[in-house]
């Protein structure tokens, strides 16, 4: 069909364009010209002479992931006739939720700069440079006061937005009728039944082996593990994409996980890449932002405090202080509902020229946004390697976790399919929370926006990504968060407030997720 | 063969319902939009681009000149075309569509468009859809575009955030 074909030589087109200007294209531009000395390469057949030997050297393997890249983390692209924001967010209602909201986190953050006579940037003197290059590594052992500072936003402060969110075109009556939402989020966006998500995650079913469950300790390795470790050692040693993500959908080795998160998130180490993270460095050595101070603020509220994370305090501030200068992530809003904040050079308001975004990467932290970092130090230690993965991370999940969009990954359809969950499936549950004043979301919300970072132990943590990463959703967050309640309906059962329902949900730390996932899509009796 | 806008007007949404309108309390959910060309002379239509704005089904009616002598005639050239798959949620509610002339038998002259919630118009156009036989050639020029495009920015690979080494700002702008 004609259409199709169109959106083809579209999409191929994107890509190149994408492609074009990454440090792949200009490796393969200098192995290229590099094989013309080779003997094999004849100038009569020169195209299909290069082609063999990318394929036989592994550079088509590269391309090949680059490509696969692009493909998982770009929207197909879209009609001709729509405009860029119609890319961000389809539907007009929930851009202009995005935009009320961004204007508040604007407001919060430009009163904190006025109350406390901050500027918002200012280039650091030369001995101050000094001081923090010579204590770079060690930035936790600094004990600024930070008391004045608060967080622009808390993810409670989020969920009051998304609660709000209405359809202007839909109606559903102020009274309780069959067709008002029983659950706190009122958009009648589409999710998954469980019938849907068993399809979906037909790799976590009863018969598959899965590494959280099927590697215990009562298992005899023969029976799985070893071969799925060989596997593992396989996929690695033909670097292909599309097979580690996969191959990680029944979980990763420990030992192998850094380098097949790697593959999947396509990052090579470069000497190019090291060098883009010592630049990003030497610009937070240079200037000083207000933004900083809410990093600080953050790790030392969130991830110090925490058992498993407070000895990566230093990588912390490596990463986030880094990732804030970093203009490479400008480029993810072109399918991020959200919109980077604009701000101007003092005394040039309003003159295009002269306009920045702020903070330089337009990431505002928000409270717990260190805990995006915090798991992925357990894997890589080297700063550059650390910062690639995450920021890589960030750009294709977790920006989708503090946006107000439609998206099936996004914040509000997570939500909304954690809500659906419940109330399809343990209706009695759900119904008792409600009545005794505890809406199942008002509990669960914090778990998700963090994608249950801090929440539960480090090694389910990591088994739990290992999903996301191999599914390319986010949707898994949702079905967890149910699974837990449907594991401690019991005790819910016999609360009687929403105090007691959230010391029921406290602790996290002993669960396993693998499990809990499996019995809720493939063994509860519906 | 160039494409070109064809000027049409489009007249507002009449609501089908059975009974008085003004007395009815019930909401329809058929609407109808009549669209008509002003121009008098024949063209053959080759896509029709629109903004959907939750309508779920779609039908196309187009009135028909065969020749000089017999009368025009209605003709059904879509019917229940599916926009939402599902109409409760939002699936496709504000979704950018084009339907070309290939998914209906011959489009000639002024249509009667009938859809349940009143939709953004139309008469939108496109570049010519590519060759199936020359996809690699429209690649080729894509790319010789993009590279002019290219050609005059910076690389935006080590970005600079400062302008002229200056990071000095005011307060965040709300616009």
């Amino acid at each position: 069909m004609l259409q199709e074909e169109s959106d083809l030589s579209l999409m191929i087109a994107q890509i190149v364009q994408k492609l074009k200007g990454s440090n792949l294209y200009s490796q393969l531009e200098r192995q290229a010209w590099a094989s013309l000395q080779r003997p094999e390469i004849k100038l009569e057949s020169l195209k299909e002479d290069i082609k063999e030997f990318f394929k036989i050297s592994g550079w088509e393997k590269k391309l090949q992931n680059a490509v696969y890249s692009e493909l998982s983390v770009f929207p197909l692209p879209s009609h001709p006739a729509a405009p860029p924001e119609h890319l961000k967010e389809p539907l007009v209602y929930m851009r202009k939720a995005q935009g009320s909201w961004e204007k508040r986190i604007l407001k919060s953050l430009n009163s904190m700069c006025t109350e406390l006579s901050i500027p918002l940037a200012r280039k650091r003197p030369v001995g101050e440079q000094k001081e923090l290059l010579n204590k770079w590594n060690e930035m936790g052992t600094d004990e600024p006061d930070l008391s004045l500072f608060r967080p622009v936003y808390a993810p409670k402060d989020f969920l009051e937005v998304l609660i709000n969110l209405r359809n202007p075109n839909y109606e559903n009556g102020d009274s309780l009728s069959f067709r008002t939402h029983l659950g706190l989020i009122q958009v009648p966006l589409k999710v998954k039944d469980i019938p849907e998500l068993k399809e979906c995650f037909v790799e976590l079913g009863l018969n598959t082996g899965q590494l959280g469950i099927d590697d215990s300790t009562q298992v005899p390795p023969e029976l799985f593990e070893n071969e799925h470790v060989r596997i593992g050692q396989k996929v690695l040693a033909e670097q292909d994409s599309a097979a580690a993500q996969q191959y990680i959908r029944q979980g990763s080795p420990t030992a192998l996980r850094a380098e097949l998160w790697a593959l999947i998130l396509n990052i090579s180490s470069e000497p190019e890449d090291v060098l883009y993270y010592e630049q990003l460095k030497t610009n937070v050595i240079q200037h000083d932002l207000l933004v900083d101070s809410l990093i600080y603020k953050d790790v030392k509220l969130t991830a110090s405090n925490d058992d498993y994370y407070f000895v990566f305090e230093d990588y912390l501030y490596q990463v986030l202080l880094c990732f804030s200068r970093d203009t490479s992530v400008l480029s993810h809003f072109a399918y991020n509902s959200a919109s980077p904040p604009k701000s101007y050079i003092r005394g040039k308001l309003g003159l295009e020229e002269y306009a920045v975004f702020y903070p330089p990467n337009g990431v505002i932290p928000f409270h717990g946004f260190s805990m995006y970092v915090a798991p992925l130090c357990f894997l890589y230690h080297e700063p550059s390697k650390l910062y690639q993965i995450f920021r890589e991370m960030y750009v294709r999940f977790f920006f989708r976790l503090h946006s107000i969009s439609s998206h099936p990954s996004g914040i509000v359809s997570l939500c909304l399919l954690f809500e659906t969950l419940l109330q399809t499936y343990l209706p009695q549950l759900f119904y008792h929370l409600r009545e005794i004043g505890a809406q199942p979301l008002r509990i669960s919300f914090k778990w998700m926006v963090r994608a249950f970072s801090g929440y539960l132990a480090t090694d389910q943590l990591l088994l739990l990504w290992d999903r996301i990463l191999g599914y390319n959703s986010l949707e898994i967050l949702a079905v967890l968060a149910a699974a837990v309640f449907a594991f401690r309906a019991v005790n819910l059962m016999e609360v009687t407030s929403l105090a007691a329902a959230e010391a029921v949900l406290a602790d996290l730390s002993t669960l396993k997720v693998m499990p809990l996932l499996q019995i809720f899509l493939f063994a509860t009796v519906t | 063969m160039s494409r070109i806008l064809v000027p049409c007007h489009v007249k507002g949404t009449v609501a089908l319902q059975v009974g008085d309108v003004r007395t009815s309390q019930g909401r329809p959910g058929v609407l109808v939009i009549d669209v008509t060309f002003p121009s008098v002379a024949p063209f053959e239509l080759q896509e029709i681009t629109f903004k959907n704005y939750y309508t779920a089904f779609l039908s196309i009616r187009v009135r028909q000149h065969t020749s000089a002598h017999t009368p025009a005639k209605w003709v059904t050239c879509l019917r229940d075309y599916c926009l939402m798959p599902d109409p409760h949620s939002e699936e496709g509610a504000q979704e950018y569509v084009s339907l070309f002339k290939h998914q209906s038998p011959s489009m000639t002259f002024p249509k009667w468009l009938s859809h349940p919630v009143p939709s953004e118009q139309p008469a939108l156009l496109c570049e010519g859809l590519p060759d199936p036989s020359r996809v690699s050639s429209e690649v080729q020029q894509m790319w010789a575009l993009t590279e002019m495009i290219r050609a005059s920015h910076t690389s935006a690979r080590i970005g600079r955030f400062d302008v002229d080494g200056c990071y000095d700002l005011n307060l965040l702008s709300y616009t």
